[in-house]
């Protein structure tokens, strides 16, 4: 079973490969907007968290996502 | 993550990722790996030993999305190095019909079923709708046609699934026939278009998204994004333009190495007997014998079969021979390596015999332990395993399509024949005092021929597929091939051999710019079955002469190394052409002559164009 330990890790594991920059550097400063966070890279990031947590999201409540914890917040 | 590690390294060291390496990416199937594994491959540059450069643009009538990484981390696992030139948005038909897309290697275009639907529609006028479509397909033959008019570049369509959302809105079961119809009738029509324009190929989408199960369109993306595919499905379209350009690219293997024992048959001979190994009737039996006709199937396309089993090979004739259920008799294999030696080494001594490098070949056994022998020894070989059910075998040797040809020709057929008689050749040989006495005794014959409309698809076929004796590497293709075979400026032809073993069919060509005073020679590419007879020799001494009779002074050829090509190197000096300048040309003069051995004739066949 995926933990809610694990599962952050992989989300930020997952966006900092997609936004070239590091889980420590998310985790400081979560706003997604402070990274290049575009439509091509959200929609990498839905596909990447999708294939890599098994789970399936409202693309409305992904869209509407603005920081890494409401993006973790999505997965729970 | 290792995997994606691996590529990372490659990618950082600036080399291409190995063959191992190349074969785990090959068996990867989730979208959102290969997506990443192509972000990270698009670091490498644009010459990177051990991959063939290969051009592809992509149009399409929606958003592409993420078909580029996908297709690249497809093609770099095929030993290719892509650069890929994605078309602008909305543009398709405009950048379609003017070939903005340039002079790539292949077009790859991607269609959705807005290009053939009017923004309206009525479900009560079905009619009605299927006059739009086909007046949609006429439009989409005439900007191809215009396409091919303007660019050599191959154009790679697909046929397209009819979205759930708009059958299933039409409730009438007699209409919802009718429309289903004329989307069937439409994708006929888009398959037939291979047999009116010749640059022209058509994957069959529907039936690969079928068999895989993969959902054409994620619906969330479709409109957020204009994506027409769902990753899955885009996966699917990079894996067949993929076995499209390692065939165009003559990346395909030529080569089928079986074992015996729990691979072609179901049991271990020499424990059970030819009457105990499963082979017919019932399952397990019936999945061996089904293998077995699937292989002879290959074989008749001109695959090359080679056994490589650990027997006794007295008994495994007998039972190949007599077995009543068997569809492979011996003398469908070119070459069969029946012994106690390790795997590896037997393949390497095919090769050696067949005249065809083990990077040719693919090796299928149920043994993880011979596999890994091989695959350690030889890891340029394609393994396929034939472990586990063997319900799943034939899947397993076909569905990658290791063996794609773009087109099949008569030398294709004969392939099998040819290597058969090749190695029944060296046996003969053995009985001669000298080499040349033994050329002397095969009654070679070599036949040159300008390249006719007949000749064509071979002639390119054998541009895209010979890697050894390819003195410039330059693959001309079907439609450039047939350009200069009209052209008063250019000379192509093609040269058969026969000996008294039989006929080779044609195994060479030669393309040559020919100015008033020079010939050049832009490339010529011979089979490798046929070296060590000199044919090259007199296939020169050939080209001289016709250019002597043109008019011309000089001749002058080129070698380009390859990596591949070495056998090749020391051709030119061999014909009687001196070194230039210039490391990679050299010149036959007026007083030059070509040596051209006494045991080859020359029989000249002139064709007439149509």
């Amino acid at each position: 079973m995926t933990t809610s330990t694990s599962v952050e890790q992989t989300v930020l594991d997952v966006l900092s490969q997609i936004l070239d920059t590091t889980a420590d550097e998310l985790r400081a400063q979560p706003a997604l907007a402070s990274h290049d966070w575009d439509s091509f890279s959200s929609l990498e990031a839905l596909a990447q968290l999708e294939s890599a947590l098994g789970v399936r999201f409202d693309l409305r409540s992904f869209n509407a996502a603005v920081t890494v914890h409401d993006v973790i917040a999505l997965t729970q | 993550m290792e995997l994606l590690d691996t590529l990372r390294e490659a990618v950082r060291d600036g080399r291409a990722p190995d063959a191992a390496t190349r074969a785990e990416l090959a068996r990867v199937t989730d979208p959102a790996v290969l997506r990443r594994a192509g972000k990270t491959l698009a670091g490498l540059g644009s010459e990177v030993p051990g991959l063939r450069p290969f051009r592809v643009a992509v149009l399409c009538t929606g958003t592409i999305g993420p078909y580029e990484p996908i297709l690249r981390a497809t093609l770099v696992a095929a030993g290719l190095l892509p650069s890929i030139e994605p078309g602008r948005y909305k543009m398709f038909e405009m950048s379609l019909g003017s070939a903005e897309f340039g002079d790539p290697d292949l077009l790859s275009c991607l269609l959705d079923e807005s290009y053939f639907l009017p923004p309206q529609w009525s479900a009560t006028d079905i009619d009605g709708l299927g006059e739009y479509v086909a007046q949609r397909l006429v439009s989409l033959r005439s900007t191809v046609d215009a396409a091919t008019d303007r660019s050599p570049a191959t154009i790679l369509l697909h046929t397209l699934p009819l979205p759930g959302t708009i059958r299933d809105a039409v409730i009438s079961w007699r209409d919802r026939a009718r429309l289903s119809r004329i989307w069937h009738q439409l994708n006929v029509e888009l398959l037939a278009l291979v047999d009116q324009n010749p640059q022209v190929a058509v994957l069959d989408l529907v039936s690969v998204l079928g068999d895989k199960a993969v959902a054409a369109r994620d619906d969330r993306l479709h409109r957020y994004g204009d994506l027409p595919f769902s990753d899955g499905a885009l996966a699917l379209i990079a894996d067949q333009t993929r076995r499209f350009a390692q065939a165009k690219a003559g990346l395909s293997r030529k080569v089928l190495a079986l074992d015996l024992d729990n691979t072609l048959w179901g049991g271990v001979i020499g424990e059970v007997g030819a009457q105990g190994v499963q082979l017919g009737g019932l399952y397990p039996g019936n999945c061996y014998r089904q293998l077995q006709e699937t292989v002879a199937t290959l074989r008749d396309q001109g695959v090359v079969l080679v056994l490589a089993s650990k027997n006794d090979a007295d008994l495994v004739d007998r039972t190949l021979a007599e077995h009543p259920e068997a569809a492979l008799r011996p003398e469908a294999f070119s070459a069969r390596m029946v012994n106690w030696q390790p795997k590896a080494a037997n393949l390497a001594a095919a090769a050696d015999t067949l005249g065809l490098a083990v990077g040719s070949f693919v090796f299928m056994d149920d043994s993880p332990f011979e596999r890994g022998q091989v695959a350690s020894e030889l890891p340029e070989v394609a393994i396929l395993s034939a472990e586990g059910d063997p319900a799943h075998h034939i899947r397993t040797l076909v569905e990658h399509g290791w063996f794609d040809v773009l087109e099949l020709t008569d030398t294709d057929r004969k392939r099998p024949e040819l290597y058969r008689t090749k190695a029944l050749r060296a046996d003969f040989s053995s009985s001669f005092g000298s080499p040349a006495d033994y050329l002397r005794a095969l009654d070679i014959e070599l036949t040159p021929a300008e390249a006719t409309e007949f000749t064509v698809a071979r002639i390119a076929q054998l541009a895209g597929r010979t890697n050894q004796f390819n003195l410039t590497g330059v693959r001309y293709d079907e439609a450039t091939t047939a350009a200069q075979s009209v052209s008063p400026d250019h000379l192509v032809a093609s040269f058969s051999v026969r000996d008294r073993f039989g006929d080779e069919g044609v195994v060479g060509a030669v393309w040559v710019d020919c100015g008033p005073d020079v010939w050049a020679v832009t490339n010529l590419v011979l089979s490798c079955r046929v070296l060590g007879r000199d044919v090259e020799i007199a296939l020169a001494a050939w080209i001289a002469a016709r250019a002597r009779a043109a008019g011309a002074s000089t001749v002058e050829g080129r070698f380009v190394p390859s990596g591949r090509n070495g056998v090749a190197a020391d051709f030119w000096t061999r014909a009687g052409f001196q070194p230039t300048e210039n490391d990679e040309i050299f010149r036959l003069g007026a007083d030059d002559t070509v040596p051209a051995p006494d045991w080859v004739s020359v029989s000249e066949r002139s064709e007439v164009h149509s």
